[in-house]
């Protein structure tokens, strides 16, 4: 692993660009039901997670909820709160599980639990701080199916690229590179 | 399909799974029984009765009297001057928040639980 802090920098900066370029392209497609999208960028902070390991993978997050809240004007806004607890429900997650990676757990087994911890993260932070509703928790059953879906949705599409070659001689633990 | 799946990968979907499945049932399961009827009529405090035993109950309105009849668990109006019928077409009120209402005798039957069931969500 290259360990050039200038190289480093540069590698968060364009994961991070391409996180927040799919944020913002995401959040311009209309979602039928508010509350649920698809969560693309996770597939940015996965493959950093895998590649460059937990630190980088904070750091993208952490570019991606400022960068594409600026660009989307919902700076300090109640969704931005929503997207920076679920990013950070969601790493915190992943941190533990990215030890079982990929000897266990493929990106699927990752994505998963990442997007029902966002999921969860949000609907924590939406029920006490921003609407404390007794019966907000009714809808946490269809947010949670919807968590499911886009986590093995976002878990297929983070294995796909994982699976380039151009990525799989960055990917961290050397087994992986066998079967690829 | 995608390559390099692993064994944590089918425990981790199946316990997602099992999360989703076990909120859909405790978010969403039934409200439970009916334990008793709320007659609310203008102009007067609601009255409540048990759905314990059978009774008929008689209610006085400005259009005529309204007959209502209680089940173990259910209730329902018998019979209503309204002239369509739609205090009486609303049938059995068995789950928590069935409701009945006779417009021309000004007055509302609901049967209530310990929980009520909704009718739909919005937000």
């Amino acid at each position: 692993m290259n360990t050039d802090p200038v190289l480093a920098d540069r590698r968060i900066a364009a994961l991070a660009a391409l996180a927040i370029g799919l944020q913002v392209i995401e959040a311009a497609i209309p979602s039928p039901v508010p509350g649920i999208k698809p969560g693309l960028a996770n597939v940015i902070t996965l493959v950093t997670l895998v590649t460059l390991g937990w630190r980088a993978a904070l750091a993208v997050t952490l570019l991606r909820v400022v960068g594409a809240s600026l660009l989307l004007g919902t700076l300090l806004s109640p969704g931005f709160w929503l997207s920076l607890t679920g990013a950070l429900a969601a790493l915190a997650v992943l941190a533990p599980l990215l030890r079982l990676h990929p000897r266990h757990l493929s990106a699927l087994g990752l994505a998963v639990p990442a997007a029902i911890a966002h999921t969860l993260g949000q609907f924590l932070l939406a029920w006490a701080v921003i609407i404390p509703h007794p019966q907000l928790p009714l809808l946490l059953p269809p947010l949670l199916l919807a968590g499911l879906i886009t986590g093995v949705v976002t878990g297929i599409l983070t294995a796909s690229v994982l699976a380039d070659p151009r990525i799989q001689r960055h990917v961290r633990d050397p087994s992986t590179t066998q079967s690829g | 399909m995608i390559r390099g799946l692993r064994w944590g990968d089918a425990v981790v979907v199946a316990l997602a799974t099992a999360l989703v499945t076990s909120s859909f049932a405790l978010g969403y399961a039934p409200g439970g029984d009916s334990t008793h009827l709320v007659i609310t009529q203008a102009g007067v405090d609601p009255r409540h009765y048990p759905l314990t035993e059978n009774r008929a109950i008689r209610v006085e309105g400005p259009a005529g009297v309204t007959e209502i009849e209680i089940q173990p668990g259910r209730a329902r109006c018998l019979r209503s001057p309204g002239n369509q019928g739609i205090c009486e077409a609303a049938g059995w009120l068995e789950r928590p928040g069935d409701m009945a209402v006779s417009l021309p005798n000004r007055l509302t039957l609901q049967v209530r639980g310990a929980r009520s069931d909704f009718d739909s969500m919005h937000y």
